[in-house]
């Protein structure tokens, strides 16, 4: 035990550092202004980047797209996850099999092989360098991840509740309102946290079909990185991390909170 | 077939229809039947893309890429996941910490790693104040590099996070009774290291393994920033063929779209294949 102290105290600092250093050395780069080889420190600072993220330019505009999309991406995930989902967990044998491997092809087909082989049928469809058409295909690996995700809830679900209130006369709708949903606030909270974070980082599908129309947080960070701008990537990296932990907080909280509410 | 299989298989086939129209428009266009520079050449399309080395180097590298960040992201998770198991405050911060990166988007890592290994990042800094560098020269390349070291540590360093967090909870939901069963035969603590703790660890990282090894042959962002320009990898190659202004290579990418799918749903068969095995010898 004494031997294994060192190693895990060592481990322990480097999981910290490990973690957090990024952050950190994003947050410095965003803010640091001159700040050229081989100095370790910016010798001055500027809130210049972060201006531009929160006084309406270009980055502000492509946070709240990404916002919009990921919110959007979230909620139609996890609502086309659910039925699809448990329709998958009712199946035995093969067509369990069938159905799962259908479900798994969103999500194990590249993104830009997605993105390439969808872009036809989006210009086809007239969806193409819009919005909408990005938001489509967002929702395609996101309903993926999320029926996937319902498979293995409702396969460990016990139906005998929801038996118990049809008995008692409750109608299917009221069945899902009352008992069902409230006893998947975490999951159904969860799922959206998955369709949101896929949304969130995507890059190629946003590209390809947005046509570099639909400019989103993460190819503003792209251009700017191309464009030798690296405060203004690094800001825009941070902008990227910080909501996808907010909503990851905000999405733990708001389920604590809603399971210590009794029913 | 019952009307409730018929609904499942129904609702799961509506969630692949986009995929599957995908795979087939990319199929139609490799035999030069439709897209850019379609001239119904057949397979020849697809002999001529696959007989060109930079498509193999490119499929090579992204295979390595994705192999050794794999390999590094599991080892350490294991690790962690073996060493931080237990209920005192400094295993609950270890494993906090060790998840902390999970919702972090693979481009902010590369923007991290970009600016903390390049030639004049923030570890050559450090370095050339210890006076072991002279100038960002001196520096090794750890981007854009042949070997890909600065992409290899950082998609390792995201998924470590994703297989670390499957890994506390196969230890904390399997493996306690076992190895207490283990010790109490008489097993030294590296005899149930080996013989019952890895192999459940094992057992259940493995779809998690094969889903990181998939995601990393095939991702777009942290390969975009990081990686070298030769070779080209496998997802920037399809790309750069799809918005190339000659027609012709245009609908080649089709066929490299292909190989990446191909790879993916290889890697997943041969996955399900291994755990059709392991099945086999649950009691």
């Amino acid at each position: 035990m004494t031997g294994r102290l060192p190693a895990r105290t060592v481990l322990l600092a480097a999981l910290m550092l490990s973690a957090l250093a990024p952050l950190g050395l994003l947050l410095v780069a965003s803010l640091g202004r001159g700040w050229f080889f081989p100095a370790l420190f910016p010798p001055s600072v500027t809130l210049e980047s972060w201006g531009d993220a929160f006084r309406g330019g270009r980055m502000a505009v492509a946070l709240w797209t990404s916002l919009g999309l990921a919110v959007c991406t979230g909620l139609a995930g996890a609502a086309v996850g659910w039925p699809v989902g448990r329709a998958l967990a009712d199946l035995r044998g093969w067509p369990r099999h069938l159905g799962a491997a259908a479900a798994f092809l969103p999500v194990a087909v590249p993104p830009v092989a997605l993105a390439t082989g969808l872009q036809i049928s989006a210009l086809a469809v007239g969806v193409a360098g819009t919005p909408g058409g990005v938001f489509l295909s967002h929702l395609i690996p996101a309903a993926g991840y999320a029926a996937l995700y319902f498979l293995g809830v409702f396969t460990l679900f016990d139906r005998r509740i929801e038996d118990e209130a049809r008995t008692l006369g409750a109608r299917p709708r009221t069945v899902l309102w009352r008992v069902t949903l409230p006893m998947m606030r975490r999951e159904v909270g969860q799922a959206f946290l998955l369709g949101f974070l896929v949304s969130w980082a995507q890059v190629a599908t946003t590209l390809v079909i947005g046509g570099g129309r639909v400019r989103t947080l993460p190819l503003e960070v792209f251009a700017y990185l191309q464009a030798g701008q690296d405060r203004y990537a690094a800001t825009g990296a941070l902008l990227l991390v910080i909501p996808a932990l907010l909503m990851l907080g905000a999405v733990q909280f708001a389920v604590e909170r809603a399971e210590a509410t009794p029913l | 077939m019952t009307a409730a299989s018929r609904r499942g298989l129904l609702a799961a086939f509506a969630v692949s229809l986009p995929v599957l129209v995908g795979v087939g428009y990319s199929t139609l266009a490799s035999l030069g039947l439709t897209g850019p520079g379609a001239a119904g050449e057949g397979s020849a399309r697809i002999a001529r893309v696959l007989g060109e080395p930079v498509v193999w180097t490119g499929l090579a590298w992204s295979l390595w890429i994705a192999a050794a960040s794999t390999a590094l992201a599991t080892a350490a998770a294991v690790v962690v996941a073996v060493l931080f198991r237990g209920g005192a405050r400094s295993d609950r911060v270890a494993r906090l910490f060790a998840v902390l990166p999970l919702p972090i988007p693979h481009l902010a890592a590369a923007v991290a790693a970009l600016l903390l290994l390049g030639q004049s990042g923030l570890l050559a800094r450090l370095l050339t104040s210890l006076d072991l560098l002279t100038g960002p020269g001196d520096m090794p390349a750890l981007v854009y590099d042949r070997p890909g070291v600065g992409l290899i540590l950082t998609l390792a360093w995201k998924e470590f996070a994703f297989l670390a967090l499957v890994a506390f909870s196969v230890v904390a939901t399997r493996g306690g009774r076992l190895e207490e069963v283990a010790r109490t035969l008489g097993a030294r603590p590296l005899a149930v290291f080996r013989r019952v703790t890895w192999p459940l660890l094992w057992r259940g990282l493995l779809p998690a393994v094969v889903a990181v090894f998939v995601f990393a042959a095939n991702t777009y962002e942290a390969t975009a920033v990081l990686a070298p320009s030769d070779p080209l990898a496998l997802p920037l190659l399809t790309l750069e063929r799809y918005t190339d202004a000659d027609l012709v290579r245009r609908g080649d990418a089709f066929v490299l779209v292909l190989l990446g799918t191909a790879v993916s749903l290889l890697a997943v068969a041969a996955h399900e294949w291994t755990r059709g095995r392991w099945d086999r010898l649950e009691p």
